[in-house]
């Protein structure tokens, strides 16, 4: 009797096990698909945006020509704006929701949008932004890494900035201190220097590099 | 038989039981195209030290430990290498863009000089993992180097 017991917990618990197992391969193997199902997921999502644009041409109630063009960055601008804001008062926690939104947001953008010729620059520039987002995302708590993370956003910022012009007037300002004296730049929405590098702790220190005046 | 036992000899089960399930190895022979030794210069005594505290996480050839194949070690072991992996791999290295490979060199050479990396959790029980303030001083300096030259 206490051998069959036995054999039938060892039965089920083995049961179990492979249970176990194959649910915990299963999720690995999704997190891997994890980017292709986004991509498909956009796809979907762009195919349905076809869908509706061609419906509405069909009603003949809206210019759907002009959205080829809708291309901006300034949502972009703009949350790295809030981001840049939340490192120069201090805020760790406000610059990973800032970095998480700013990561929404590149991740948001529809590649049909954006100028043929460009594709593959702004293609660039964004890989690497969406990784120091997220980045700065994820450590809250770690305001010092968010901040190496800023210095090499910022130039993705810069770079977005030449291919595709500002939508509004920004500061080109820089930090001559930051790693190590290396030195890292910073775009700024107002002229007066409030360095994101140092926050409180070096709020002046800095000086305007270059004024982008909006395209 | 008392409860007591019985819970005993199921966790016994559970145990040997997930021993059966093994997570695929990380482990290649092959020195990729793109690996970051075929894309710069690595000096020996750097590359020594990637070898020793890098690599078992970020590439494609882990140096597992005898007790690699012990379960539920050997999940927790494979989670780590994905996620580590999937932040810097130097067996594809050479496919980043130009710009990654700037920002990697930028990240990697903080990383390592803030002490963040090699994790604290994995040089606890991969003590030769761990490295010494000279080496960490060799390695940051080797890497804000390429990170400059790279410009």
């Amino acid at each position: 009797m206490k051998n069959i017991t036995l054999s039938i917990s060892a039965a089920v618990l083995m049961t179990i096990a492979v249970s176990c197992n194959q649910s915990s391969n299963k999720n690995s193997e999704k997190s891997e698909n994890g980017s292709t199902a986004v991509a498909e997921d956009q796809s979907t999502q762009q195919s349905e945006k076809k869908a509706t644009d061609s419906a509405t041409i069909e009603d003949g109630t809206s210019t759907a020509q002009g959205d080829n063009n809708s291309f901006s960055i300034a949502p972009i601008v703009t949350d790295y704006l809030s981001l840049k804001n939340a490192l120069v008062s201090d805020n760790d926690k406000a610059a990973a929701s800032a970095g998480k939104k700013l990561l929404a947001t590149l991740n948001k953008v529809d590649m049909q949008s954006v100028p043929a010729d460009k594709h593959q620059k702004y293609m660039d520039i964004a890989d690497d932004a969406k990784e120091h987002a997220e980045h700065i995302g994820e450590n809250a708590g770690n305001i010092h890494h968010q901040r190496e993370h800023l210095s090499s956003l910022s130039e993705d910022l810069k770079d977005l900035i030449a291919l595709f012009g500002a939508s509004q007037i920004l500061y080109q300002d820089h930090c001559p201190m930051f790693n190590d004296n290396k030195g890292a730049i910073w775009l700024s929405e107002s002229k007066d220097i409030k360095n994101p590098y140092y926050g409180s702790e070096m709020l002046t220190c800095g000086n305007v590099q270059k004024t982008i005046a909006a395209k | 038989m008392g409860l007591k036992k019985k819970i005993i000899l199921g966790v016994a089960v559970i145990l040997i039981g997930i021993q059966f399930f093994q997570p695929l190895r990380n482990q290649s022979e092959e020195v990729t195209e793109a690996h970051f030794e075929k894309v710069y210069a690595v000096p020996q005594n750097i590359k020594a030290i990637l070898v020793r505290s890098c690599y078992d996480c970020h590439s494609n050839n882990t140096r597992y430990p005898w007790y690699g194949r012990i379960q539920p070690g050997a999940w927790y072991m494979a989670d780590h290498i994905r996620k580590g992996k999937q932040e810097l791999n130097f067996s594809e290295f050479g496919d980043y863009s130009q710009r990654r490979k700037r920002s990697k060199l930028r990240s990697i050479a903080g990383q390592i000089k803030d002490g963040e990396m090699p994790l604290s959790s994995y040089t606890l029980i991969h003590r030769d993992a761990a490295i010494s303030e000279e080496d960490r001083r060799t390695l940051t300096q080797w890497f804000e180097a390429m990170e400059d030259s790279d410009k």
